[in-house]
């Protein structure tokens, strides 16, 4: 009786926040539920902000499947293609640096280190033309290696693995050592297999970011072979006249993939932001 | 080789591919950056400035850079306070043992920044537009007579501009939060509930300074974010109206890429300085920030 | 030297990150990462000899245009293959010119680019090395337009074929009109301050604007003057705050403005979508590639009419905004193919032997209306619209096209614009008088261009 009467105070107690939280994620997601809508819509219901669904749907996948030469799979493939060689480059390159600077650490790294915060704040703009002129000399243009390069290496992961590193305890490699394990190979036996939530969250955010990255790959991947799903989208939404009920339909093609990423993956993204903020 | 020397080796090793990607994709091109700096022409016709620091002289005279410097650091000193309280807050509710759905909630409120550009500036510029969502609901509500032009005049734009920002970051920082608050004992609120501190007190007193290391590191985040600010002013309101919400990025973008043949000498100078701006904030923070001694 | 150093040092960065993979699960995907990077690793350069590649924007214009004339060209030439690379606006094919000349490597281009009008003369200017002329093409040059041709052309020689006229019409509600009390003829050959008086009414009776203006274009300014015969530049420098016309096309726009007779739209979607597909204009003055957005809306079919722009003056207007054409870049060795394709095509090789597929089609599959005095005459010119109520518009344009003032023209023409649509903005919403704002626009342009 009284077990049943606390718990009902807890949850009046806790209405303000039910109903707060609930504000905000219909906020947060209502322009996702708008989106869904959009693509069943023909265009001039989506530019006057219908909220209601269409029947237009298989119309504008029609329109989808030829727009821009009938690259659409194509663009899906290069996206997923580009964002996972980056996912696993980035993982690894940044993961080894990370680990290699805290449990490493001295006075030279740390300097290193500093240095290499810097790069965090150039300003992408300012970059981009010597950029452009590395990769295109390289006869890179293209290419995966153009769209993944640059993204590679980033303070901001490296600090990530870093901050993740401090609770792998030094002890552990010092047995290691004594059991004659190489360093490559107490890397990827101790350091690794204990360390896999931190390796999704910055999976995620790798990922999410390789996907949604426009700005560069638009530079450098300016063949329609060679185009990712954003600029698939971009080429469909700009001109003189735009049909926004198949733009949305790409749109949500194009935004699916990293929400899946995030769904799957949310449970060790969180715990390995945890462990980031320690 | 001895051992000691092997783990020297292996430890530089580690760092080797980072350091040298960092080098030659970032310090390589703003070194490259900060020579054009002193360049002025276009094209062919680029050639070294008399006086050499002749497009910063020339940046003090640019009515527009400052408008655009202007409008970055009002969308900084507004919208950075506004979401990191507003993520910290939820983090706080999120953080509760007794609240059901919580994955749910995390979820949603973490949606919008997976969301990508394109939708999400479609989005609000159809909802914000003259007849749009907003307009029509204010008016059935009687709050308006007549529909707004929110995009097309100056304050309300850049107030949709930082709404927009809220509504995309806030659940990513609050991520980070929730993180932190979990690395928090459970046993140091029960402690101080024993001492008697109410929660405001709770949130003030221990929440607030073991969350620190987290709230300098999205402190940090979202002001280099913020000054190197292009999506929104490109993509909800074209800089306009008039280059009242213009950034510099973007201020920036449409000299060197923008507007015909770029000014690349202009253009250097003006993202040395953002680079110089994001440095000294972001050294400041971490100097504020500092527990340590 | 340098480039082989770069090479090495890219190549070298990546092998030790490859190399240092050691038994990581990278080194499974590595096989598969290389294939698919060769795979997507496609030079925009064909090695075919009958085929060309082209950078181009726009899938509902520009780019069935040039889909037409590749199945024009296959009559001369059956193995002709034109590759069209999708690029998604304008400023992309800018971007990769001057990418490609900072970098100081043509290799990357494409054999042809659309080119927007208005930007063509300054990349030659400040990169010439990136084009090749095509004087000698065999096509009859008189016969394409002499104010499109003036973009186009530098000392003296042919560099583009024109793809689009971008003639400007000015399209009126008729049943908007009517519920007035006026008629299409009661607002052709009228002078602005009578459209003002016309437009307050429709604004009081329809709740319609009879004009509006996007954001990122400003096209209004340019246009109006051109009607006059008048620029925003003389002899190379900002021609504002004494240039009489133009502060009487400024003062017009800001009562235009103030009376809501002139809708401002902030950007080019918000012209598109709200206000125009968004039904809340009587009135759209612009280039005619504005119709296929016009035709968007199927409920008010048979409602459109067009006719020419007012003046200051009161005589019928005649101008140009936007358009774009066809130029051979540096990096194209198969040139004879492509001067020879382009001078058949859109040089109008092909529609003074009367068959003028590549007109013909272009216009009914992307609604782009050529410069080409020739093609004019085809049936599909010719054609009523049923549309703009069997109005034969494309016939109405061609017509147009002939009486377009050449005005002079500048590598600041889009910042002109926009130092004007900023001083307009600042009458109206920021307290300035139209002499301040104007003489403000005048100061930063003169900045802008380092005067």
């Amino acid at each position: 009786m009284t077990k049943k009467k606390n718990r009902s105070m807890i949850q009046r107690r806790l209405i303000p926040t039910y109903i707060f939280l609930t504000i905000c994620s219909i906020i947060s997601v209502f322009p996702l539920y708008w989106m869904f809508a959009a693509a069943t819509n023909d265009t001039v219901s989506v530019a006057r902000g219908s909220i209601a669904f269409g029947n237009q749907l298989m119309v504008n996948f029609e329109h989808l499947k030829t727009a821009v030469q009938g690259t659409l799979w194509s663009s899906m493939g290069n996206s997923f293609l580009y964002s996972i060689v980056q996912t696993v480059f980035t993982l690894f390159v940044c993961s080894i640096a990370g680990y290699g600077f805290e449990l490493y650490h001295d006075k030279g790294k740390d300097k290193l280190f500093g240095v290499l915060l810097l790069a965090m704040m150039v300003p992408a703009v300012a970059t981009m033309v010597p950029l452009y002129g590395l990769v295109s000399k390289a006869k890179l243009l293209n290419t995966v290696w153009a769209f993944i390069l640059p993204g590679i290496s980033t303070p901001f992961m490296i600090m990530m693995f870093r901050q993740n590193s401090r609770n792998f305890p030094p002890d552990i490699m010092e047995a290691a050592r004594i059991d004659g394990l190489s360093e490559w190979r107490i890397f990827f036996k101790m350091y690794v297999p204990v360390q896999k939530s931190i390796y999704a969250a910055a999976a995620v955010i790798t990922f999410m970011n390789a996907w949604n990255a426009y700005m560069w790959p638009k530079v450098v991947m300016s063949d329609n072979r060679a185009q990712t799903m954003p600029m698939f989208i971009a080429n469909i939404s700009s001109g003189y006249t735009v049909d926004y009920g198949m733009t949305m339909l790409g749109v949500l093609f194009c935004s699916l993939p990293t929400m899946i990423v995030f769904f799957v993956l949310q449970k060790q993204f969180a715990e390995g932001i945890t462990g980031s903020v320690k | 080789m001895t051992l000691a020397n092997k783990q020297l080796a292996a430890g530089w090793l580690f760092l080797t591919p980072a350091t040298i990607l960092i080098f030659i994709m970032s310090f390589y091109p703003i070194i490259q950056a900060f020579i054009t700096s002193f360049k002025t022409g276009k094209g062919v016709n680029i050639q070294f400035a008399n006086p050499l620091t002749y497009n910063y002289s020339r940046m003090l005279q640019d009515v527009i850079f400052k408008t655009s410097m202007k409008n970055t650091f009002l969308y900084l000193i507004v919208e950075v306070p506004i979401m990191l309280v507003l993520a910290i807050l939820l983090a706080q509710l999120l953080n509760n043992k007794d609240l059901k759905f919580k994955g749910l909630f995390r979820t949603a409120i973490f949606l919008p920044c997976a969301t990508s550009l394109v939708s999400y500036s479609l989005i609000f510029k159809s909802m914000f537009a003259t007849q749009g969502l907003i307009n029509s609901a204010l008016m059935k509500m009687g709050i308006i007579s007549e529909n707004i032009n929110f995009l097309g005049t100056a304050g309300t734009a850049r107030a949709v501009i930082i709404i927009a920002l809220i509504w995309r970051w806030t659940g990513y920082n609050m991520v980070f939060y929730l993180a932190g608050l979990q690395n928090i004992e459970y046993s140091v609120y029960e402690a101080a509930k024993i001492d008697g501190a109410n929660g405001w007190k709770t949130f003030w007193n221990i929440t607030v300074p073991l969350l620190k290391p987290t709230i300098v590191m999205t402190a940090i985040m979202s002001i280099n974010g913020t000054l190197q600010l292009f999506d929104e002013s490109v993509n909800l309101t074209s800089g306009g109206p008039a280059n009242q919400t213009i950034t510099m990025s973007h201020y920036i973008y449409n000299q060197a890429f923008g507007q015909g043949v770029g000014n690349f000498g202009y253009t250097s100078a003006m993202s040395f300085v953002v680079f110089i701006l994001v440095a000294i904030l972001a050294f400041i923070n971490l100097k504020v920030g500092d527990t340590r001694d | 030297m340098k480039r082989k150093l770069i090479s090495l040092m890219l190549v070298g960065a990546m092998a030790a990150s490859m190399v240092a993979c050691g038994g990581s699960d990278a080194t499974s995907s590595n096989g598969s990462t290389d294939g698919a990077a060769e795979g997507a690793a496609a030079d925009v350069q064909s090695d075919d000899e009958n085929t060309l590649t082209v950078y181009a924007w726009d899938e509902n214009f520009n780019i069935p245009a040039l889909q037409a004339a590749e199945k024009d060209y296959q009559d001369v030439n059956p193995d002709f293959k034109l590759e069209i690379i999708t690029q998604s606006q304008s400023s992309d094919v800018e971007s990769a010119i001057t990418l490609a000349a900072e970098a100081g490597d043509y290799s990357t281009l494409p054999d042809i680019v659309l080119f927007q009008d208005h930007y063509f003369q300054q990349y030659v200017t400040n990169y010439p090395d990136a084009w090749q002329d095509a004087n000698d093409a065999n096509c009859d040059w008189d016969g394409l337009g002499a104010e499109k041709l003036s973009y186009s052309t530098v000392d003296g020689k042919h560099f583009g074929f024109p793809v689009d006229a971008g003639t400007a019409i000015f399209a009126y509600r008729t049943d908007l009109l009517e519920q007035c009390g006026y008629t299409i003829d009661d607002v052709t050959g009228i002078t602005w301050e009578e459209f003002d008086k016309i437009g307050k009414e429709v604004w009081e009776k329809t709740g319609k604007y009879l004009l509006c203006m996007d954001g990122d274009g400003n096209d209004l300014f340019y246009m109006m003057l051109q009607e006059e015969g008048v620029s925003q530049f003389k002899d190379g420098k900002p021609y504002i705050t004494e240039n009489k016309e133009l502060v009487q096309v400024f003062n017009t726009l800001v009562t235009l403005a103030q009376d809501n007779v002139l809708y401002l739209a902030n950007d080019w979607s918000d012209y598109t979508d709200q206000a125009i597909q968004g039904d809340m204009v009587a009135g759209v003055f612009n280039g005619n590639w504005i119709i296929p957005t016009i035709k968007k809306v199927d409920s008010n079919k048979g409602n459109w009419a067009i006719t020419t722009a007012p003046t200051l003056t009161g005589k019928e207007g005649y101008a140009s905004n936007g358009g774009s054409s066809l130029y051979i870049t540096a990096n194209c060795s198969k040139t004879d193919l492509a001067k020879d394709f382009l001078a058949y095509t859109f040089g109008g090789r092909s529609a003074e032997d009367g068959q003028s597929t590549t007109y013909d089609d272009a216009l009914l599959n992307g609604g782009v209306i050529g410069t080409c005095a020739a093609a004019a005459n085809s049936d599909v010119y010719q054609q009523g619209v049923e549309y703009f109520n069997d109005q034969a518009i494309y016939a109405d344009i061609v017509e147009y096209t002939q009486h377009v003032p050449t005005v002079e023209q500048s590598d600041y023409h889009y910042q002109a614009r926009t130092a004007l649509a900023t001083a307009l903005i600042n009458v109206l919403q920021n307290g300035y008088t139209p002499e301040q704002a104007l003489e403000e626009a005048e100061t930063n342009l003169k900045f802008e261009m380092g005067l």
